[in-house]
C-alpha cells in the first residue's frame, strides 16, 4: 500500500536523520565547577567534541560540537538551556539589527 | 566563480592562522574560530596610490583593492562616501576642541552603514555564483539586503522574529523580499537561522558570507582618513552591537598606515554602547577580556546584541589603541539625539545617540582630552526610530488663523517686545 510505504519512509527518515550542531556554551559562575558536558553525554546518546574552551571564575566558555540523531541533539540542547547554560550557534548572533 | 582573486590572498583563521580558499565559509574547521580575509598588500600598494584614487568616483568602491571582491563590484556600486561634517556647535556641547561627524545616516540606498557591508557581501556572492541571498535581521540589515538584492536582481530571504513591529517589516517587504517571521524565543530563532544558513545553498550575508561582509565596514575608516586629508583622527567613537564595526575601523586605519597612505599618528578607537545592552563596555570597565552575555533592554534596538560575536576583539582593539568604552541610558540617548539635531541639523537613529552621548561622557571623564579632536561615527537615520523620540521633542504651538494670536505667541516666546 502506498500509504503504508509512505509512513515507513517517514519513520525511517525520522530515525536516520543525523545532525551536527556547532555551539558556544556559556556557563554562569555557579555551573563552572560542574561536569555538565560529561552529564550530557551520559544522558543523551550524542558525541561531544570540545573544540575550544576558556574558563575563569567569572565565566566558562566552551565551543562544543554535538553529533547524533537530530532528535537527540535537539533534546540535549534543550537540556543544556534548562540547566542554565546559554547555548548559541557557533555564529553567535545570526540575527542582527 | 571568477578564477582570479583580485587582491585577496586567502581566508585566514583569527585564532590559529590556518588559511582557507576564498569561498563562502566562515569558521575554521579546526577550532571554529572566525575567518577573516587576508590580502596581498604588496600588490595593493602598487595599485592604490593617491594619484590613482584622485581619479576615481566618490563611492566606497574607490578603495576597491582593500575590499574583498575579485573583479569590479556589481551590487551597491553607489554606496558610501557620506559627508564628514565639521561639527563646531556640537564640539561645544561635547566640551571638546574639535569634532567631526561621519554621517552614514545619509548612506545610499537605505540610510545606514549596513549598505557598506551588504554591497560587499552581495557583490562577492554574485562572483561566487549565488542567486539567492538571505539574512536574519530586525532592522537595518534586512532593509539593506532587501533593497540591494532587488537592484541586483537577486532573490532575497529575510528572517525575523514573528513579533517584530510592522513598520520595520514594511521596509523590507516593499522591495519584494520573502520575509519569514519565526515564532519562538530569540535563542531558538537564532539557532534555526544558523541551521537554515548551513542547509541551503544561499549566500547568508552575516553567516557564510561574514568574512567578506564584515570587511565592508573598513570603507568608513578609509573615507574618514581621506576626508581629513590623509590624517588619521586622534579619536574615533564607534557604536558597538557585535563589535565588528569597531574592529574593522581599526583595521582600516592600520591598513592605510601599512600602505604608506597615512602616517602612524596612533589613532585611538573608543566603543559606545547603550546601558541597557552593554556587555562590552561593562567588560571594559571591569578590566575583563571576556564579556558576560546580557538580555537587552534599550531603545537602541539596532545595538541590542547580548552576546557580541566580536566583543573579545573589540576589547582588544580598545586596549591596544588606548581607547575606552562607556555607555548611556535611554534618556541620555534621546538627549544626545536632540543635541546632534539641534547643533548640526543631523537626525540620527538611537545608535547615533549612543555614539554622541558616549562621546560626551568620554570627554567629561578625560578619556578624550578636551584639547583633542574627535570623529563620531553616526551610523543610522532618525526616521527609522521615530517611536524612540515620540513625546520627547515637544509639541507644535496651535493658534487660530489670527495675527493677534500669532503675535501673542511671539511675545510669549520672547521673540518680540510688547509695545
Ligand atoms: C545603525 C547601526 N549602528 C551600529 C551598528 C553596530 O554594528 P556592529 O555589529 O558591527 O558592532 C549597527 C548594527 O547592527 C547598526 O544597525
Ligand atoms: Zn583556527
Amino acid at each position: 500500500m502506498a500509504a503504508k510505504k509512505k509512513a515507513a519512509r517517514k519513520a525511517k527518515r525520522k530515525t536516520k536523520a543525523r545532525k551536527t550542531a556547532r555551539l558556544w556554551l556559556m556557563f554562569p559562575p555557579k555551573l563552572i565547577t560542574q561536569p555538565v558536558v560529561w552529564e550530557l553525554s551520559q544522558k543523551f546518546p550524542v558525541i561531544t567534541n570540545v573544540r575550544q574552551a576558556s574558563v575563569t571564575d567569572e565565566i566558562g566558555l566552551v565551543c562544543l560540537e554535538l553529533d547524533g540523531l537530530a532528535d537527540d541533539v535537539k533534546k540535549a540542547i534543550t537540556w543544556l538551556g534548562r540547566k542554565g547554560v546559554s547555548v548559541e550557534p557557533v555564529e553567535i548572533n545570526v540575527i542582527e539589527s | 566563480m571568477s578564477k582570479s582573486a583580485g587582491f585577496m590572498r586567502a581566508l585566514k583563521c583569527r585564532e590559529c592562522g590556518r588559511e582557507y580558499p576564498l569561498e563562502a565559509t566562515h569558521v575554521c574547521e579546526f577550532d571554529f574560530g572566525p575567518l577573516e580575509v587576508a590580502y596581498d598588500y604588496g600588490k595593493i600598494k602598487k595599485s592604490m596610490t593617491k594619484a590613482a584614487l584622485a581619479k576615481r568616483p566618490q563611492t566606497m568602491w574607490r578603495f576597491r583593492e582593500l575590499l574583498p571582491v575579485a573583479g569590479e563590484p556589481t551590487v551597491g556600486t553607489r554606496v558610501g562616501y557620506t559627508p564628514l561634517v565639521k561639527a563646531d556647535r556640537l564640539a561645544k556641547w561635547l566640551g571638546v576642541r574639535e569634532a567631526w561627524v561621519k554621517n552614514d545616516a545619509v548612506n545610499y540606498p537605505t540610510l545606514s552603514f549596513k549598505d557598506r557591508v551588504v554591497s560587499v557581501a552581495l557583490s562577492r556572492a554574485k562572483e561566487l555564483g549565488f542567486e539567492t541571498v538571505a539574512c536574519a535581521s530586525t532592522g537595518n540589515l534586512a532593509n539593506s539586503v532587501a533593497a540591494n538584492a532587488a537592484s541586483a536582481g537577486l532573490d532575497a530571504f529575510v528572517f525575523i522574529p514573528a513579533d517584530l513591529e510592522e513598520g520595520k517589516i514594511l521596509n523590507s517587504l516593499v522591495y519584494g523580499a520573502r520575509v519569514v517571521g519565526i515564532r519562538g524565543h530569540y535563542d531558538e530563532v537564532n539557532r534555526l537561522c544558523a541551521e537554515i544558513a548551513g542547509k541551503y545553498g544561499w549566500a547568508f550575508v552575516n553567516v557564510n558570507m561574514r568574512p567578506y561582509y564584515a570587511e565592508g565596514s573598513k570603507s568608513m575608516a578609509y573615507e574618514i582618513a581621506e576626508q581629513l586629508n590623509w590624517k588619521l583622527p586622534q579619536h574615533t567613537v564607534v557604536p558597538m552591537a557585535s563589535g565588528s564595526l569597531l574592529t574593522k575601523i581599526h583595521k582600516g586605519y592600520q591598513e592605510l598606515i601599512q600602505l604608506g597612505l597615512a602616517k602612524d599618528s596612533k589613532p585611538t578607537v573608543h566603543g559606545a554602547q547603550a546601558t541597557g545592552c552593554s556587555p562590552i563596555s561593562a567588560a571594559y570597565k571591569q578590566g575583563m577580556d571576556f564579556f558576560k552575555p546580557v538580555k537587552p533592554d534599550t531603545i537602541a534596538k539596532s545595538l541590542a546584541i547580548g552576546t557580541p560575536a566580536d566583543g573579545f576583539y573589540a576589547l582588544k582593539v580598545m586596549k591596544e589603541t588606548g581607547g575606552a568604552s562607556d555607555d548611556v541610558n535611554d534618556d541620555e540617548i534621546r538627549e544626545a539625539m536632540s543635541a546632534l539635531a539641534e547643533c548640526e541639523g543631523i537626525f540620527t537613529e538611537t545608535a547615533g545617540g549612543v555614539t554622541v552621548g558616549t562621546a560626551k561622557k568620554l570627554v567629561a571623564s578625560g578619556k578624550i582630552p578636551a584639547e583633542d579632536s574627535v570623529v563620531l561615527c553616526v551610523t543610522g537615520n532618525g526616521l527609522k526610530t521615530l517611536d524612540a523620540v515620540q513625546g520627547h521633542v515637544g509639541k507644535p504651538a496651535g493658534i487660530k488663523p489670527s495675527l493677534r494670536e500669532f503675535e501673542e505667541l511671539m511675545e510669549k516666546d520672547g521673540k518680540v517686545k510688547s509695545k
